[in-house]
């Protein structure tokens, strides 16, 4: 009886998780729920391949194309479901491990990538390469980005930080990927401390670690509206003008674009010199 | 009929509450001046309230006249009226704590300037009032530790405040023991016999309006069912006719008493 | 005499620490010279005090008008209104660097004139008991527009207007301080004059009419003026809670219900404790920066247990 007992226990124990067991050699109906893996995918030649997308995912432009399951932050199982896919790519997060749950129990193989940092879009490069039968791809991708993390950090050209938003005033963090960028391109954040990937800092803060330069999140070349306002305006960088605008394409997510992206972001403050 | 002006005069009113099926007042008038007791009694719903509300121009009748002090009611401004009559209103909620001396002294806002402080004056009418209603002892107490009758003499204090010339006390001696209810006549009756206020209760109190109010007003469907002297008023068959219930009028110290009789009734037969 | 001169002396010590203590490092003797000071804490300092004390006037009054003394600036609806027009501005793309703040307060008063509109029972008369529930339907009802509106839009700035509507006074200018200093006196004044009535409308509404009061006019008065109040409040600085709730509370244990006094320490009340609690969201937390409405509700919900149990003591 005892060994019985045993025998079941040890059964359950190693059951697999659901994207190891049957996720297919080759998926050929992929709905990616993440902007970082719709792009990825994309890249790496598998772009015929994905039947689904959320509502943020908009590069390449090729990608507009393929039918939105919703706005993948709460996924919408039933859409997904509706797409018929062989696999799921989601985006670590707690709200997702229940997706990926909810879609193992519709008998639908998911696989969790991280997508935070330049390191996990090299790992999500080559794990979707081998996934989608383009593993060549997918390798030369990531080995891309792993040289380009593991170059020399350049000498410090300017100190710099990227204010998301103005009120209340959110500033980049050591965390994100667009720290990563800002070292890799020569530009020190001088929020690099903040150990999240964004915080609510006051604007005093952002005067007495006086960075060279701001840095802006935008497609268009105006300055933000904030730098109008009188108190922003005690910021030196506000004061002189000095921001540099990230279009969307190349930052707005960790990209496999993030080489050129670097090298953009250091012509730029090489220009601005 | 004496030929000083009338501090409260109502004439052949007629009001209807908007929305009703009948006139809660019909063809009612009321005249008091300095120096009298008037009491209104009448059933529930006979339009008691209303009458007080009709006259103090809380609402505006559809036919006949409310005046205060040879103006109309309506006419008057709410500050200018309190100055002239003090009004203790059957219920009061007061949320917030307080002190006796400090309750008794909103009394005296038909008296404030807008923007002014108070003034000694304000705290001598005060202690005044408090004095007449024989509160003067409850003044730095809370007013959450006092009994019902004490809380009533408090805001009796808080209406003489405004040093009306004329009170109106709606139902005040409701829940009311015996010694508190005495208490309360006996004060209201001193005001106007030393004072020489006028006083305009409504009460239940049958027998003791009968015995210190020197007019009643018996009203019934919001008619005039009798006025005048008590006696005049109580007799057997108009109060038996507007309580509908069978009563004896017996004397009592010159003033007519109420005793409701039994119903002669068949014992209840076992089911 | 000696608790007025309390309360300045707490607003002094306030206004100080405001503008001595700050996540950046100040020298004591660089005070004066720095821009820092200049431009960042004194404005915010003095839009702390203004924005405090509004709340706490505001909540005195509504407390006074509603007859309850759990009412808070925010319950009447307005909240959700500001929230509504910042919302559409930024969807709008609504541009200018005042949009944010003129949207909220436009929104607010809309909210405002709807939960009057639906306070008004029976024609002419405002029946506070209508008017908190109307507050919390509207509330709600603009709460739920504004998610709508947040979860189906695209652009990734809705969500960020959000946590404007946190609360937060680091949209501190001088030019947002003169603006509020020029707006406020109007309702402070009004709402001064409406001391005395507010006294007597805690009696009752006929025990009030009897003494004098006119308690209609009164009524729509004190609404509007703390209304305004709140909608100024929220455009600058987003929703700041439990200062209109807790403030006269505890003023009201030093000087009781008498409004006259207790309206001027409400403010000042109201302003000090808004500076503590911006001063604790600025460095406790440095190089970040706490959410002021966050610090106000961790100081106010102790402070309120304690004061709850001492209002329900005695009565009990």
């Amino acid at each position: 009886m005892r060994r019985l007992l045993f025998a079941l226990l040890l059964a359950v124990a190693c059951r697999p998780t659901a994207d190891r067991l049957s996720v297919p050699a080759t998926a050929h109906r992929i709905v990616s729920l993440a902007p970082s893996s719709t792009e990825l995918l994309f890249a790496i030649g598998a772009g015929e391949q994905v039947v689904g997308r959320t509502t943020w995912c908009r590069y390449p432009a090729a990608a507009l194309r393929v039918p939105a399951v919703g706005d993948g932050l709460n996924p919408n199982v039933e859409a997904i479901a509706a797409r018929q896919p062989d696999l799921v790519v989601l985006y670590r997060s707690q709200m997702n491990e229940t997706a990926a749950q909810q879609l193992a129990r519709l008998g639908i193989p998911t696989v969790t990538l991280a997508q935070d940092r330049l390191e996990d879009i090299a790992h999500a490069a080559r794990e979707l390469g081998r996934l989608t039968g383009h593993q060549p791809a997918g390798d030369s991708i990531g080995a891309a980005i792993e040289t380009l993390l593991r170059a020399p950090t350049p000498a410090t050209i300017a100190r710099v930080t990227f204010v998301v938003w103005d009120n209340p005033p959110m500033v980049i963090g050591g965390g994100s990927y667009l720290d990563q960028l800002a070292t890799l391109a020569g530009a020190r954040n001088v929020f690099h401390d903040i150990a999240g990937a964004s915080a609510t800092v006051s604007i005093e803060t952002i005067i007495a670690r006086n960075p060279d330069v701001i840095l802006v999140l935008s497609d268009s070349t105006a300055p933000p509206a904030y730098s109008a306002r009188r108190e922003w305006r005690a910021i030196r960088a506000v004061r002189e003008g000095h921001f540099i605008m990230l279009p969307g394409d190349l930052f707005g997510r960790p990209s496999p674009s993030a080489p050129a992206a670097v090298a953009a972001l250091r012509h730029a403050l090489e220009v601005r010199k | 009929m004496s030929t000083v002006a009338p501090l409260l005069s109502v004439q052949r009113v007629t009001y209807r509450y908007p929305g009703a099926p009948g006139d809660a007042l019909r063809d009612v008038s009321l005249e008091i001046r300095a120096g009298e007791f008037h009491a209104v009694l009448g059933p529930n719903g006979s339009g008691k309230t209303t009458l007080v509300r009709v006259a103090l121009g809380l609402a505006a009748p559809a036919t006949g006249t409310a005046e205060i002090a040879g103006r109309a009611a309506v006419a008057w401004s709410r500050r200018d009226l309190a100055r002239i009559v003090g009004v203790v209103a059957q219920r009061e909620d007061n949320l917030f704590p307080q002190q006796v001396r400090e309750t008794v002294l909103l009394g005296r806002y038909p008296h404030l300037s807008l923007w002014g402080a108070e003034r000694p004056v304000d705290r001598e009418a005060v202690t005044r009032a408090l004095e007449r209603c024989d509160a003067l002892g409850l003044a730095d107490r809370w007013i959450w530790t006092l009994s019902g009758g004490e809380y009533q003499r408090v805001r009796l204090a808080r209406a003489l405040a405004q040093e009306p010339s004329m009170l109106v006390l709606d139902e005040p001696t409701a829940s009311l023991d015996v010694r508190h209810e005495m208490d309360l006549f006996e004060l209201a009756r001193g005001l106007v016999d030393a004072g020489g206020l006028a006083v305009l209760m409504i009460t239940h109190h049958v027998n003791l309006a009968a015995r210190f109010a020197d007019r009643v007003l018996l009203l019934a469907d919001g008619q005039t069912a009798a006025q005048g002297t008590p006696r005049t008023v109580l007799t057997r068959e108009t109060v038996e006719r507007v309580f509908a219930w069978p009563v004896a009028i017996e004397p009592f110290d010159g003033h007519p008493q109420m005793i409701p009789l039994r119903q002669r009734r068949q014992p209840r037969e076992p089911a | 005499m000696r608790r007025w001169l309390g309360l300045a002396g707490l607003v002094a010590l306030a206004l100080v620490s405001a503008v001595v203590l700050g996540p950046a490092h100040v020298a004591l003797g660089d005070l004066t010279s720095s821009e820092i000071v200049r431009s960042l804490r004194v404005p915010r300092a003095l839009l702390a005090l203004l924005v405090g004390g509004s709340l706490g006037v505001a909540g005195a009054s509504l407390q006074a008008l509603v007859r309850n003394p759990l009412a808070d600036p925010f319950l009447l609806g307005l909240s959700g209104g500001a929230g509504l027009g910042a919302v559409l501005a930024i969807a709008l793309h609504v541009a200018g660097p005042w949009a944010l703040p003129l949207a909220a307060f436009v929104g607010a008063l809309g909210a405002m004139a709807l939960v009057y509109r639906l306070g008004l029972v029976g024609g002419a008369q405002l029946d506070p008991r209508v008017l908190l529930l109307a507050g919390v339907a509207v509330g709600a009802f603009t709460g739920a527009i504004t998610t709508a509106i947040v979860s189906l839009a695209e652009a990734a700035d809705l969500r960020n207007a959000f946590l404007w509507l946190w609360g937060g006074l680091s949209g501190a200018s001088w030019d947002t301080v003169l603006v509020i200093a020029v707006y406020i006196p109007v309702p402070l004044v009004v709402l001064y004059a409406a001391a005395r009535p507010l006294d007597l409308l805690a009696l009752g509404e006929e025990p009030a009419t009897h003494l004098g009061a006119d308690v209609e006019p009164l009524k729509r008065r004190v609404y509007i003026a703390a209304s305004m109040l709140t909608a100024a409040a929220v455009a600058v600085s987003g929703v700041i809670g439990f200062v209109g709730l807790i403030v006269p509370h505890i003023t009201r244990l030093v000087w009781g219900h008498h409004h006259r006094a207790l309206l001027p320490a409400a403010f000042l009340g109201g302003g000090a404790l808004l500076l503590f609690a911006d001063t604790v969201a600025r460095v406790s937390v440095a190089p970040r920066e706490l959410p002021v409405g966050i610090v106000t509700a961790l100081v106010g919900v102790p402070l309120f247990a304690v004061l709850l149990r001492r209002w329900m003591g005695p009565r009990g």
